[in-house]
C-alpha cells in the first residue's frame, strides 16, 4: 500500500531530516540544549517514527525495518559504537504499534505512549553506555540530570509538531 | 505475559540480547586500538556527513540571526571590556613576535628543527553534535583527509576542549572534556606557578555540576597557588607542549587525604562550540 501513495517519498526524507536535526540542533544550540549538568538528548526521529504509526492508518509501512536503519545510522554517525539504538529504535516501534493495538490513541493518550517511548529510549541507552563503560554515571543522576530534561524537550517537541505532521500526513496519504 | 514470552520470542529476544552486546563490545574495542574505524563505516560516516552539511545550512542561517539579535544587545558592554583588552595586546603580540624570532634563531643554531612546542592548525566547523547525555562528542567537517589523526587535541578560542575520537575521510569525531568515560579526558598537563617551578601531572576527570576540570594524583610539594595557568606538558602521544587548558581556582587533597587535587577552570567555553582547531603536531615521536 506505501508505494502507491505520496509517502513513498514523503516518509524516508521526514525520517532523514528529523534524524539530521537531531544532531544539527544540538550543534546550533549547545547553551540551551546541554546546559551542565543537564543535559537535554533530541531524539526528533523516534518522534517521526511514533508520528507514522499514529498516522498511517490502513497504509502500513514497514516500521521495524526503517527504524532498525535509522537506529543504525544514528550509532554510527552520532555515538560512534553500533549495537545500541539499532536495537532500541525497532523496540519502541514495536511498543507503540502495542499500545495503538490496546487503546484509541488521540492527542492526549498519543503524548502518554510517546512519554513511555522517550523513557525505555533514555533507560536502555544509559545502560548500553553503563555495560561498555562509556558512563559512570549512577541511575539517580541520570534521571534528574538527562531523563528528566529530556522528557521535557521532547515532549514539548510532540505537543509543537502534532498537528502540522497529521497534517503533512494526510495531505501525502491522497 | 505467558503468551508473550512464548518459546519463539524468548529466543528471538535473547539472541537479539546476545549480539546487541556483541557489536558493542566489538566496537568499543575498535574504537580503542585501530586508528582508524572500518572501511564500510568510513565510508558511511562521508555519506552521512555530506548530507549533513546540506541540512545543517538553513538552521545555521536561523541561528545566524537569533544570535546577531543578541549580539546587538551587547555590543556596548562588550567595546568596553574590549577596549581595555587591546591595548595589552598589541603590546603582546609585538613581544611574541620578536620571541618567535628569536627562538627560530636560536632553534637554527642548535640545529632543532621542530620542537614539541610546534603545531600547525587546521580550522573545522561543528556541524553536528552527539544527541546523548553520555557522550559528550561533537562531529566536524575535517578527517584524515586533513591530515587528521585519532587523539590529536582540539582547541576552540582560548583553550584545550577535547581530543579526536573517531576520524573518517571528510569528518570526525571529538570527545569534549566534559566526557564522563573513563578514556575521555587524560591529558598531560603542567602548572607553573609564581616562582617558575613546575608540576606535572594527568587530568582525571570533569566536574559537569560546576564546569571545572579535575586534576588529580599530584604528589609533588611545590606550591600551586588559585590563578595559576596549567597547560598541555606535551608529554606522552602527539599532543604539543603549551596548550592552554585553563587556570587554577582551588587545591586541596584528594577523597583519601593523600595527593593533593587541583580544580581547574577551563579556558574555553566547552559547552558552546561552533568552530575549533585542530592542533597537529610537527615533530613526531615513536610510539
Amino acid at each position: 500500500m506505501l508505494r502507491v501513495t505520496k509517502l513513498r517519498y514523503g516518509f524516508p526524507i521526514g525520517l532523514l531530516l528529523f534524524f539530521y536535526l537531531d544532531g544539527i540542533l544540538g550543534a546550533a544550540f549547545p547553551k540551551q540544549l546541554f546546559n551542565y549538568p543537564y543535559t537535554m538528548s533530541s531524539y526528533l526521529v523516534v518522534l517521526w517514527l511514533v508520528y507514522s504509526i499514529y498516522f498511517e492508518d490502513q497504509i502500513t509501512i514497514p516500521l521495524g525495518i526503517w527504524a532498525a536503519v535509522a537506529g543504525g545510522l544514528f550509532d554510527l554517525y552520532y555515538t560512534g559504537i553500533f549495537g545500541i539504538f539499532v536495537f532500541v529504535f525497532p523496540i519502541v516501534v514495536a511498543l507503540t504499534r502495542a499500545c495503538y493495538k490496546a487503546f484509541p490513541i488521540n492527542f492526549l493518550s498519543g503524548l502518554l505512549v510517546y512519554f513511555i517511548d522517550i523513557t525505555v529510549v533514555c533507560a536502555l541507552s544509559y545502560f548500553g553506555n553503563l555495560v561498555v563503560h562509556l558512563t559512570s554515571a549512577s541511575f539517580a543522576d541520570m534521571l534528574v540530570y538527562s531523563l528528566a530534561p529530556t522528557l521535557a524537550y521532547n515532549l514539548a517537541a510532540y505537543v509543537i509538531l502534532y498537528f502540522p505532521v497529521q497534517w503533512l500526513f494526510n495531505r501525502l496519504k491522497n | 505475559m505467558n503468551k508473550f514470552f512464548s518459546n519463539r520470542r524468548l529466543v528471538i529476544v535473547i539472541v537479539c540480547l546476545i549480539v546487541s552486546f556483541g557489536l558493542m563490545s566489538v566496537s568499543v574495542a575498535i574504537r580503542n586500538k585501530r586508528s582508524t574505524p572500518p572501511l564500510i563505516q568510513q565510508f558511511g560516516n562521508d555519506v552521512v556527513g555530506l548530507v549533513n552539511r546540506v541540512v545543517a545550512w538553513p538552521v545555521n542561517g536561523v541561528k545566524g540571526s537569533v544570535t546577531a539579535v543578541s549580539d546587538l544587545l551587547n555590543t556596548y558592554q562588550e567595546n568596553q571590556r574590549l577596549k581595555s583588552q587591546i591595548q595589552e595586546l598589541a603590546q603582546t603580540k609585538v613581544h611574541d613576535q620578536a620571541l618567535t624570532q628569536q627562538n627560530t634563531k636560536l632553534k637554527k643554531e642548535l640545529k632543532l628543527s621542530h620542537t614539541l612546542t610546534d603545531y600547525t592548525a587546521v580550522n573545522a566547523t561543528v556541524i553536528a553534535r552527539t544527541p546523548s547525555s553520555w557522550q559528550d562528542q561533537v562531529i566536524i567537517d575535517k578527517g584524515s583527509a586533513a591530515g587528521i589523526k585519532k587523539n590529536m587535541p582540539v582547541l576552540s578560542g582560548s583553550g584545550l576542549v577535547g581530543r579526536v575520537s573517531e576520524v573518517n575521510r571528510t569528518n570526525s569525531k571529538i570527545e569534549l572534556l566534559s566526557n564522563s568515560s573513563e578514556s575521555a579526558n587524560r591529558f598531560a598537563v603542567q602548572i607553573t606557578n609564581k616562582s617558575g617551578s613546575t608540576v606535572n601531572g594527568i587530568v582525571t576527570g570533569f566536574d559537569s555540576n560546576k564546569n571545572r576540570i579535575e586534576m588529580g594524583n599530584i604528589t609533588s610539594k611545590t606550591k600551586i597557588e588559585k590563578g595559576d595557568k596549567v597547560m598541555t606538558s606535551g608529554l606522552g602521544g602527539i599532543m604539543p607542549a603549551g596548550l592552554l587548558v585553563g587556570t587554577v581556582t582551588a587545591t586541596g587533597t584528594d577523597n583519601y587525604g593523600l595527593a593533593s587535587k587541583v580544580t581547574i577552570k577551563p579556558a574555553a567555553d566547552i559547552s558552546n562550540l561552533s568552530y575549533v582547531t585542530v592542533a597537529v603536531r610537527q615533530s613526531q615521536t615513536t610510539n
